[in-house]
């Protein structure tokens, strides 16, 4: 299954009328919401383990070039083999290529989101190679053939009753009702495709640019198969998930866990240096890495959205923010939602592919409160608005534009000249009576304001200006 | 290993040093501390016992899971206390980890740990020659043994020793694993469920 364009109002629209969702959303941000703010409140340095992350990952970001030839050297020197993607497609053709060349027919993958950026599933699919997911949230999107909906919990949109039945017609089992169950029936099945599988494709959440080292963090044991089993283990790995130093996972670690899910560890951390050793008895024959630009030097190269590569990828933007937490991760339209998708994927995809996910926000900035390195989400997001106005300047697509141009022209003119400010709003108090209702708000306006309207109600204008009362109240209380 | 300046940036050989000694004192507290965060994730500890007396704990968990074969590490410690040549007197099957498919159906696998962190309940185990990869991972059950002296405060203590570690030796494992608690899931409406791919059971016994 592959991407469509981004089509957020529309997506957005459905999701909002999707009970299930909405009730699945507010479930799985709150709990872990709530877990994040205790584990981080259990920490007494917090603010300054996050300043350091920051501090970490700006270094990194910005002397990318020497830490990336640190890591290739290393890799090298521990028996693996470093390949370069400059985008998706390269990316695909590479992995799709190592698995062909060693007559590979069958793939196991744990969860990356780098692969699914790139797509890679279609990319096997195509090559005549079965590929399975064994992380069970993506185990339960790829037999339904759909697209994760949250970085961390991928399945979130699906309840219990959805999953028996899907694993009922498409494993061709009785229905299960408890999650144990389910759980157990995955389990089997997959344990068989572990160890039939000739190659494991996984992601990594860092690289260690001093030693060569990947690291994955999970919770289900599914990334430790996936690295441990096959003769071949092949990690994609995007540019920016670069640290220098062996000794920075200890500070790196501490936040991802506890950001992302609340816990103080998560269960399995793998540490992969390579592939096994001569002497090893067991572990990959071959290790494989690679290197995914697919646009990150791109924004590399933009000073003010820079930090958007500083992400470490634990979804606490997600969980906090008031648009994610009603639209969900589809809405997004690609492999990243939340804050973090409506900042990356424009700048991943171009900015035309993707022009109303920067306006996704209500800029409160929730999610710059929660990131463990403090990407000033606002800021990034008000760059990327003034890149999708100014491309659009001379490009007027349709009636909402020109409305909206306009709109903001009126604006600018009422608000330059004083006595034009008063009149207006004199003006728009009378003009609104024929729709304002009883409890004071106005909420079926006709278009274009019904844009508004439709959503929410709007406070009906007061018939004095706050300027009137501010004279007032000051005359009565001298 | 380790290519330009950066290892040299921090003295981690005295670092570690310093680590090391004020572990000591509080190793005790650790103790506790350890066996308190293991018990928050799940993880069953095994009572305390020394090392002459290591079969009467592991006897009853014989007993209690009805377990028939079993994989072992082949590392120093567990080779001084012959826990192998044990559990084979006590007609358990012995799995050697070489074969994929048949260590995945011994009912336990049998590890030492290279260090434990107090502070998060969690063990960290390093593959080589003796110590594969497969014997925490693909039986159903798994049984670390924990010596005092693994145990550090924290992630921090554990990358400064290490670090001095590979300064000294100049190598690092094909892979590092930390383990805190058996395989767990919540992809099904959040619901917490164990055992969905590695260890349904994981069992500490510290000596």
């Amino acid at each position: 299954m592959r991407f469509e364009e981004v089509r957020f109002e529309k997506d957005s629209e459905k999701a909002i009328h999707n009970k299930p969702l909405q009730k699945a959303l507010v479930n799985v941000t709150d709990r872990f919401r709530s877990a994040r703010n205790k584990a981080s409140s259990e920490v007494s340095n917090w603010e300054e383990l996050r300043s350091e992350a920051r501090e970490i990952k700006k270094n990194t970001i910005e002397n990318l070039d020497k830490y990336l030839i640190m890591l290739e050297e290393n890799v090298k020197k521990a028996g693996g083999k470093v390949h370069w993607a400059k985008d998706a497609s390269e990316a695909s053709q590479i992995i799709v290529k190592i698995a062909n060349d060693r007559n590979v027919k069958s793939v196991v993958k744990s969860k990356s989101m780098a692969t699914e950026e790139i797509e890679l599933n279609s990319s096997f699919e195509d090559a005549g190679i079965s590929v399975v997911e064994t992380d069970l949230g993506e185990y339960i999107i790829q037999l339904a053939g759909e697209h994760p909906s949250h970085i961390i919990a991928p399945a979130i949109h699906k309840t219990k009753e959805d999953i028996s039945k899907l694993f009922s017609e498409k494993l061709g089992i009785p229905h299960y009702d408890k999650p144990e169950e389910l759980t157990k029936v995955a389990r089997e099945g997959l344990r068989s495709e572990f160890l039939n599988a000739d190659m494991g494709v996984s992601g990594a959440n860092f690289a260690v640019a001093e030693t060569g080292t990947i690291v994955i963090v999970e919770n289900e044991g599914n990334a430790r198969l996936t690295t441990t089993v096959p003769k071949i283990h092949v990690a994609l790995v995007g540019i920016e998930k670069l640290i220098p130093k062996y000794e920075d996972l200890s500070l790196f670690l501490t936040v991802l866990a506890r950001s992302a899910t609340g816990q103080k560890s998560s269960t399995y951390v793998s540490f992969i240096t390579g592939p096994k050793r001569a002497s090893d008895v067991d572990g990959p024959e071959e290790f494989h890495l690679v290197l995914l630009d697919n646009g990150r030097s791109g924004i590399l190269a933009s000073e003010e959205t820079r930090e958007s590569l500083y992400c470490i990828r634990c979804g606490a933007c997600l969980n906090n923010c008031p648009v994610y937490r009603h639209v969900g991760g589809h809405s997004y339209g690609w492999a990243y939602s939340g804050p973090i998708g409506a900042i990356i994927t424009p700048q991943l995809m171009g900015i035309d592919k993707a022009p109303e996910l920067p306006f996704a926000s209500s800029l409160c900035g929730a999610c710059h409160d929660v990131c463990p390195v403090k990407i000033d989400f606002p800021k990034v997001l008000l760059e990327l608005r003034k890149n999708v106005v100014e491309s659009k300047k001379f490009h007027i697509k349709n009636t909402k534009d020109l409305i909206e141009k306009l709109g903001i022209k009126f604006w600018r003119f009422t608000v330059e000249y004083e006595s034009i400010y008063k009149l207006t709003n004199k003006l728009s108090y009378y003009l609104q009576l024929p729709w304002k209702r009883s409890n004071g708000k106005l909420n079926s306006l006709p278009y274009p304001f019904s844009r508004w309207t439709d959503q929410r109600d709007f406070p009906a204008i007061a018939k004095k200006t706050f300027r009137e009362r501010w004279k007032e109240i000051k005359h009565q209380t001298g | 290993m380790g290519s330009g300046e950066t290892f040299k940036e921090r003295n981690f050989l005295s670092e570690a040093e310093e680590v090391e000694k004020v572990i000591d004192e509080l190793r005790g507290n650790l103790k506790i501390q350890f066996m308190d965060e293991l018990a928050k994730v799940n993880t069953n500890v095994l009572e305390t016992y020394e090392k002459d007396n290591i079969k009467e704990p592991l006897l009853n968990l014989i007993k209690e899971k009805e377990l028939k074969s079993f994989s072992i590490w082949e590392s120093e410690y567990l080779k001084e206390i012959n826990l192998k040549q044990q559990l084979k007197d006590l007609g358990l099957k012995l799995i050697t980890a070489k074969n994929k498919n048949r260590i995945s159906k011994a009912d336990i696998g049998i590890t030492e740990v290279d260090y434990a962190i107090a502070d998060t309940g969690t063990l960290v185990l390093l593959t080589n020659k003796n110590q594969p990869r497969s014997v925490s991972l693909l039986p159903p059950i798994h049984l670390a043994i924990v010596k005092p002296q693994n145990l550090v405060r924290n992630i921090s203590d554990l990358f400064i020793i290490l670090k001095s570690k590979l300064q000294d030796t100049e190598d690092i494992t094909s892979c590092m694993t930390f383990i805190t608690g058996p395989s767990r899931t919540a992809d099904i409406e959040l619901n917490l469920t164990l055992g969905v791919h590695g260890p349904k059971e994981l069992y500490v016994l510290i000596l």
